[in-house]
């Protein structure tokens, strides 16, 4: 062990937490911003912005669901509506089991839709899950650094998998084709973007950071028993040189990754949504059926002429392809790249004469 | 369009029909087979199952009428309807024999698939065919429910009969918008039932001698349940269109206060009759006359 032992026995087991706090705070902020384009595009899609909500409160209530099950507080009632979810225990269990609870109702929803996206990685991806021993991977051992580059390391290694696997996704695979409906639908789900029918209580980062922190301050010795237990798990894997402590930080590392993803693929087809908006009628549903085109004709394209690399490029067909469509669409059936005068000669043409600027401008 | 049918002082308040996606419990099963039938094409074609179908006709037919066939049934049970199972059933063996019609036995991986859709989107047309048929027209006295593809049905509720309003909707109504409601008359009309029966055999006896007893029993529920030519099925909005059924069914309802202004005015009548009486008595008796009516 070349780190002080301060370093070892102190500071090394807190290492992975910080690594995926870090990733939950990005979580949190993409969270936010998805909320943001959901509020822009919700006078005209109101019933995908439902969609979502409910979609948001069923993860939830499942959390809390699962929770009251795991404390074995029993459930008497379920309910959920698309503006509002309530679980009600059997028994009103106090203490630790009120806190664990809690703490799968304010932390869950973070998690555990993104773990179901895992189980179905695990069968699908190739390659990815390998953790690696900290010896192996630095010469520190168990020091605060070696622990936060291990961790890395098994992001990193996880992450080339998954990203690999993304971008040779195969999308008239049955199993890959549900894995991209599942993590759009887990994207646009992580969280309600308001509870109540009037956006009365708003679900923001705020929120829930608030409560999470009412949770931790309410029962300071829990949170204290807690980081014991973690501390007591890092010192049994230092001493069997095992790489448990930072795999499980790992895993949670990896569902924020999951879920980062799929908040990023849900804000690339919310600004799709958004783009589309102000494209005049039926015009708007061109990129759609664009998407679908492109992707099936580029397949078609390779099961005639096989070549390397097929899935990747009819993703990438269909992606250019769309994004072409739109800027087409906008430049020709909206006022946008339209403006060939410039701003300011535009004011000194309305102040020379007021009548006529207007109309040269639509003529041009 | 309605104007030849409405009655003295009748005014349309809303005309309505069902949502698109009112009937997605019948567009469901359409989904259901261009998937199942989709999955089918891609595991005979592309899976790497691909070998064990190749030209082996009957494993895909099993497979494939299996799929269907089972989901039938589950649908069937849950539903308790089993015209879904006798539907899949039809559909599979409308299959088989275009297939064998055809002679193309060995390429049923490439039928499926778009014998499967061809299905669904006939599927989805009579859906919306019958989703058209519906008409209700909300008016200031009644409610007229139009409907039938082939056989006309018609089925007027004035509010003053309502006795009762059931609503519902959905998780796919709560996001579109739309939702059921059910007026319920007094005669009961808009009311099923839920029935279940438990019932077990016993055999005694076991070679020439046997009695063979079935015992059981069962408890029935009363739901409000029509069809959807007897209720507002699906309609949007349906806040809106509650709030409207339910403010006309309450102006028809005499509520206790004005039950016991009617009897009071009653009250009052039958003393002024009798007061007339005495009048007339008494004038008679004053001028010996009997007075004019």
């Amino acid at each position: 062990m070349a780190g002080s032992p301060i370093d070892i026995i102190v500071f090394a087991p807190l290492a992975p937490l910080f690594g995926v706090i870090l990733f939950w705070f990005i979580q949190l902020l993409f969270i936010e911003s998805q909320k943001y384009l959901l509020s822009k595009i919700r006078p005209k899609h109101e019933p995908l912005c439902r969609f979502t909500n409910f979609l948001g409160i069923l993860f939830q209530t499942i959390c809390h669901a699962l929770g009251y099950t795991v404390t074995k507080s029993g459930i008497s009632s379920f309910y959920i509506s698309i503006n509002y979810g309530k679980v009600a225990p059997k028994k009103e269990k106090k203490g630790v089991f009120e806190w664990l609870s809690n703490g799968f109702l304010f932390i869950g929803p973070f998690f555990i839709p993104s773990s179901l996206l895992l189980i179905c990685l695990y069968f699908l991806m190739s390659s990815g899950f390998d953790t690696s021993i900290p010896g192996t991977v630095i010469e520190m051992e168990y020091t605060f650094a070696g622990q936060m580059i291990t961790f890395g390391t098994n992001l990193y290694t996880f992450s080339e998998g998954f990203f690999g696997f993304l971008f040779n996704i195969d999308l008239l695979h049955p199993a890959h084709f549900g894995f991209v409906l599942l993590l759009i639908f887990i994207g646009m789900g992580i969280r309600p973007s308001h509870i109540g029918e009037k956006k009365r209580e708003k679900v923001d980062m705020l929120y829930d950071l608030k409560n999470i922190k009412n949770n931790i301050l309410h029962k300071p010795l829990y949170l204290f028993i807690l980081f014991l237990m973690s501390y007591v798990f890092f010192y049994v894997s230092l001493l069997l040189n095992q790489n448990w402590y930072v795999s499980l930080f790992s895993i949670v590392g990896w569902l924020s990754i999951i879920a980062i993803v799929s908040l990023a693929v849900t804000h690339i087809i919310l600004l799709l949504i958004r783009t589309t908006d102000e494209i005049p009628g039926y015009w708007k549903f061109i990129p759609y059926v664009v998407i679908l085109v492109s992707y099936v004709v580029m397949r078609l394209v390779f099961f005639l002429f096989p070549a390397d690399f097929t899935n990747s490029t009819s993703l990438l067909a269909m992606i250019l392809s769309t994004i072409l469509s739109v800027i087409l669409l906008l430049k020709y059936k909206t006022n946008k790249f339209k403006t060939k005068t410039p701003m300011k000669s535009l004011r000194k043409l309305k102040t020379e004469d007021e009548t006529d600027v207007p109309r040269r401008i639509i003529r041009e | 369009m309605y104007q030849e049918e409405l009655l003295e002082n009748e005014q349309v308040e809303k005309v309505l029909s069902p949502h698109p996606l009112s009937f997605m419990r019948l567009q469901s099963l359409c989904i259901f087979l261009i998937v199942w039938g989709v999955l089918v094409g891609w595991f005979v074609n592309f899976s790497e199952y691909q070998e064990f179908f190749f030209e082996n006709f009957w494993a895909v037919i099993l497979v494939w009428g299996f799929g269907l066939l089972l989901v039938g049934v589950i649908a069937s049970l849950i539903t308790i309807r089993w015209s879904i199972f006798f539907l899949y059933l039809g559909v599979l063996v409308g299959g088989i024999a275009i297939m064998f019609w055809i002679g193309d036995q060995n390429d049923a991986g490439v039928f499926i698939p778009f014998y499967s859709v061809a299905m669904s989107i006939i599927g989805f047309l009579i859906v919306e065919l019958y989703r058209r048929s519906h008409k209700y027209i909300i008016s200031n006295q009644r409610i007229v429910f139009k409907g039938g593809v082939l056989t006309k049905q018609e089925r007027t509720l004035r509010y003053d009969k309502v006795s009762d309003i059931n609503s519902k909707q959905g998780i796919l109504g709560q996001i579109f918008g739309f939702g059921t409601i059910i007026p319920i008359s007094q005669s009961g009309f808009g009311l099923g039932s839920d029935s279940s029966f438990a019932a077990g055999g016993i055999q005694v006896g076991e070679k020439k001698a046997k009695f063979m007893g079935i015992f059981g029993g069962g408890r029935e529920v009363q739901t409000p349940r029509a069809r959807s030519y007897y209720e507002l099925h699906g309609v949007h909005p349906y806040k809106d269109v509650k709030k409207i059924v339910e403010r006309l069914v309450q102006g028809s309802v005499i509520v206790p206060y004005q039950q016991e202004q009617v009897a009071f005015q009653k009250e009052q009548v039958d003393i002024q009759k009798q007061m007339r009486d005495l009048l007339k008595k008494q004038t008679k008796s004053d001028d010996g006359e009997t007075p004019k009516e």
